[in-house]
């Protein structure tokens, strides 16, 4: 979610007309498509691309036809759900997810997961961001990162981009200490990261500086009362009539 | 989509057998033909002439009990639909039924289908309309049973079935009332099956059996989708739409639309379907999916929806909620203002609909709403639906704008005025194993509204510091971060993060500015579409360690008081001049003079009509006016 408008989110640069098909169409509701766009979702953990309109269809074909439920391509989704962190997709999808019959727990990870994975999207909303980490890289969510982030290109990365949007919107200038520890990274990763995004550093205090953008100048308005001519019409062509 | 459907009318052939119900089983193809109903008929006096002749005889002494009134009443309604008399259509429908409802049917149902059967001609299609009626009496008068539901859902097929599979457009004309509420009946009842059937532990024997074996089908998810798209699709409904907006000429509209959608019948139902789809993936808890649906449809005033008072309310009420669930509470906010001051004026005119109570109780869910996104993003929107907000759930009110302790209000509202969600899969009542299982389970049965409140109030704990931030912001311009720390009595790092959330909460996409820039074409971006916008006046920047701190203030708005007030004022005046001098019929007093009196000059009588005519829509739009400079 780079641009300031919904457009990018709605219908990504990277969707395919069949799969634009599938979210806009009444195939999304055909069983048989599964595949596609479970193809199509490996493809985005693949090549750090995001479409959560085709995966949450994914999550209603699921939701109709519990026969098709894959806990694997469910914790992909989740996780490409949370680095869109503050949108709200995370919940879009567990809003999809019905109450199911308690299924043997070794056969799905998916009911150890899901708390995890929500406490990291509370931390991200939150902006808790060494919080996060500390739970991402904890003991308890080794199954996650082996199985299933390993496989997921750039996902610390696509984390660290979450980060970039809450610093660029509430800082001018952040220290590095701070800054490491948001984006968990130290010395000349963090510089490097920081040179990407065209953050100045100044070594000699320790800050970096975030190049001015809309939501971090601020200034105080007073907004007056405008009245347009289209309002008056009425009366002003009541008047006339009456002369 | 065609292996979907045949799902659906396959699923009703069972239940045909499972019920034995003998008068479903008639010939599909037969309708609208009475001789060949007749000869579908012959078959089954043959077979169990004895049982039928019982059955008439039964009957006829449930015929005798019918008053004379209704009788009369049914067959006028009857030829009404005969001719296709849509006038006389609505009066029986929206006046002659109800008042019987409340003379004779108010704690009973209507007579069975069946026995008014000799009255009607035993006409079948007006026999599938009586039912819809009689269904709809049974769920909003009295507990339907598991029959009721069975075969409140056959007669939906059945009735569709007609619509959609005749040969070309069926001949029938109804008014777009009766249109909007056979949509949403439908609907209702597929949700009212879904939360009955989501409840194992209070199922008799029977009904499990029944569940069992038939249940999976009836009212499925897929099959009411079915229904709402072949609806969309056969009408051409957003075809029509898109070409209404392109401006195209009439001929070339119907050329695009074909043969049922130039019928007002199917175009409307095309219509309400959109709609009907916007509530069903609400309720299934598909909030994108159900603005998607929306896409071509334009939220005004002006849109043909809007017609119908009922449909119209419902559909800002679906909208703005989904705007909940997205986070987008401005838009919500925009959403609930216009309908419900639209609400607010038509008041007087709408007392009269039989769905007043109902209309009433969705407002005040909009209400209830319109508070939870108030204390989520403050806004100044409407002071005069604010006060109304403050009037009926002030307590709840000021609880939530306190943070924490607010939670309990929030939750508290939210399930007062959310849908009533269901679940897309019934409990496993094909498995006798893991159906005992689940029975057997100490697992509580979490319900989906409170699936949803849980992600909402997740998201609405998390912003819970937000208040006590602001309040000790908007007292400095420029504040060291490790004092504001001291102030909260938290680590600073962890009030940076907090800040941080704050800041970001105080963006959200929008479509405020998308509305401006189309103009009247607003709808091009379609509901989902926005761009980021500022919603709080409090904005602050952190400089390392130093936070600094801007208020944006906005002046009082007049202009809309003043101008509603002016544009009154005129109308008044207008009205006195139009009227008769108050003077008694002798006196000379009467002769004053044209000029001064009850008839100004000539010519302007006929705009002093048209204003007084119309003097609600020229009200309205000033106050939209107003609002949209906001």
């Amino acid at each position: 979610m780079p641009s300031s408008t919904a457009t990018a989110w709605i219908s990504p640069s990277t969707r395919t007309s069949v799969i634009e098909n599938l979210v806009s169409g009444v195939d999304r509701y055909n069983p048989s498509n599964v595949g596609i766009l479970e193809d199509y979702l490996y493809q985005q953990i693949r090549s750090q691309e995001y479409d959560c309109l085709a995966n949450l269809a994914i999550l209603k074909l699921y939701q109709f036809n519990p026969d098709l439920y894959n806990p694997d391509v469910v914790v992909n989704i989740l996780l490409k759900a949370l680095t869109a962190a503050p949108l709200p997709d995370f919940s879009h999808c567990l809003s999809l997810f019905d109450e199911r019959p308690p299924a043997p727990k070794s056969e799905d990870p998916l009911p150890d997961l899901i708390p995890s994975l929500s406490t990291m999207h509370t931390l991200l909303i939150q902006c808790r961001f060494p919080a996060f980490w500390t739970l991402y890289h904890s003991e308890q969510l080794e199954p996650l990162r082996e199985n299933y982030t390993i496989e997921y290109v750039g996902f610390e990365d696509a984390i660290r981009e979450v980060v970039v949007r809450a610093v660029k919107t509430s800082f001018t200038k952040i220290s590095s200490e701070r800054l490491g520890s948001y984006l968990n990274l130290r010395g000349a990763e963090l510089e490097a990261f920081a040179e990407q995004h065209e953050w100045t550093f100044d070594a000699s205090a320790g800050i970096f500086t975030i190049p001015a953008n809309p939501d971090n100048e601020i200034e105080s308005i007073v907004v007056q009362e405008q009245i347009e001519l289209k309002q008056l019409t009425n009366i002003i062509a009541h008047t006339t009539l009456k002369r | 989509m065609s292996q979907q459907r045949m799902a659906l009318w396959a699923a009703e052939a069972d239940l045909d057998e499972d019920l034995q119900d003998v008068d479903l089983s008639l010939a599909m193809g037969s309708y609208g033909q009475n001789e060949l109903y007749d000869d579908a008929q012959q078959p089954q006096l043959d077979e169990s002439a004895l049982l039928t002749m019982q059955q008439h005889m039964a009957q006829q002494a449930a015929f005798s009990q019918i008053p004379d009134v209704v009788k009369r009443f049914i067959v006028h309604f009857h030829q009404a639909v005969l001719d296709n008399n849509l006038a006389e259509i609505t009066v029986a429908y929206e006046s002659g039924w109800n008042r019987l409802t409340e003379k004779y049917y108010a704690k009973t149902e209507w007579p069975e289908a069946e026995i008014i059967a000799p009255l009607v001609n035993d006409d079948q299609i007006f026999l599938i309309l009586y039912r819809e009626l009689y269904y709809r009496h049974v769920y909003s008068r009295l507990q339907p049973n598991i029959d009721d539901r069975f075969h409140s859902y056959e007669n939906s097929c059945e009735l569709f079935n007609y619509l959609l599979n005749s040969d070309g457009p069926v001949p029938i004309s109804l008014p777009e009332q009766w249109l909007w509420d056979i949509i949403d009946e439908f609907i209702y009842q597929y949700q009212s099956f879904s939360i009955w059937r989501s409840k194992p532990r209070t199922k008799t024997d029977d009904e499990l059996g029944l569940l069992a074996d038939g249940g999976a089908q009836v009212w499925s998810s897929y099959s009411v989708l079915n229904v709402l798209y072949s609806l969309i699709q056969k009408s051409r409904i957003n075809e029509y739409i898109v070409a209404t907006q392109e401006g195209k000429s009439e001929e070339e509209i119907s050329e695009i639309v074909g043969e049922y959608g130039t019928k007002p019948l199917y175009r409307m139902l095309g219509y309400f379907s959109i709609i009907g789809l916007l509530r069903v993936h609400v309720l299934l808890g598909d909030f994108t999916l159900a603005l998607k649906v929306m896409d071509n449809v334009e939220l005004n005033q002006k849109s043909p929806f809007t017609r119908v008072t009922a449909c119209h309310v419902a559909t800002y009420y679906y909208v703005g909620f989904c705007y909940i669930m997205l986070r987008r509470y401005h838009d919500a906010i925009r959403t609930f203002v216009t309908i419900l001051n639209f609400m607010l004026r038509m008041r007087q005119y709408h007392t009269r609909s039989y769905q007043y109570d109902q209309i009433n109780k969705t407002a005040d869910r909009m209400y209830a709403l319109f508070a939870i996104c108030h204390a989520l993003s403050p806004t100044r929107l409407d002071d005069n639906i604010l006060n109304i907000v403050k009037e009926k759930y002030g307590e709840q009110f000021a609880k939530m704008s306190k943070g924490d302790e607010g939670l309990p209000a929030f939750e508290e509202l939210f399930l007062y005025a959310c849908p009533k969600f269901i679940s897309a899969n019934p409990p496993p009542y094909d498995d006798p194993e893991a159906l005992s299982a689940l029975l057997e389970s100490d697992q509580p049965h979490v319900d989906p509204a409170h699936r949803h409140l849980a992600l909402f109030l997740a998201d609405v704990q998390a912003q819970s510091p937000i208040p006590t931030l602001r309040s000790f912001l908007k007292l400095y311009t420029s504040l060291d971060a490790s004092k504001l720390a001291n102030f909260l009595d938290v680590g600073e790092e962890e009030m940076v993060c907090q800040l941080m959330m704050m800041k970001q909460a105080s963006r959200s996409i929008s479509r405020i500015g998308s509305d401006k820039e189309g103009g009247d074409k607003s709808a091009k971006g379609g509901l989902l579409d926005g761009q980021m916008i500022v919603t709080s006046d409090l904005n602050f920047v952190i400089d390392d360690n130093m936070v600094h701190i801007a208020e944006s203030t906005v002046g009082r708005r007049y202009a809309g008081w003043f101008i509603r007030n002016t544009e009154h004022a005129q109308r008044v005046l207008d009205a006195l001049r139009a009227s008769p001098l108050p003077s008694s019929k002798g006196a000379g007093g009467a002769a004053t003079g044209p000029g001064s009196g009850p008839k100004p000059k000539g010519g302007n009588d006929s705009t002093d009509v048209q204003r007084n005519n119309a003097p609600r829509p020229g009200g309205q739009k000033v106050a939209w006016g107003g609002v949209k400079a906001a």
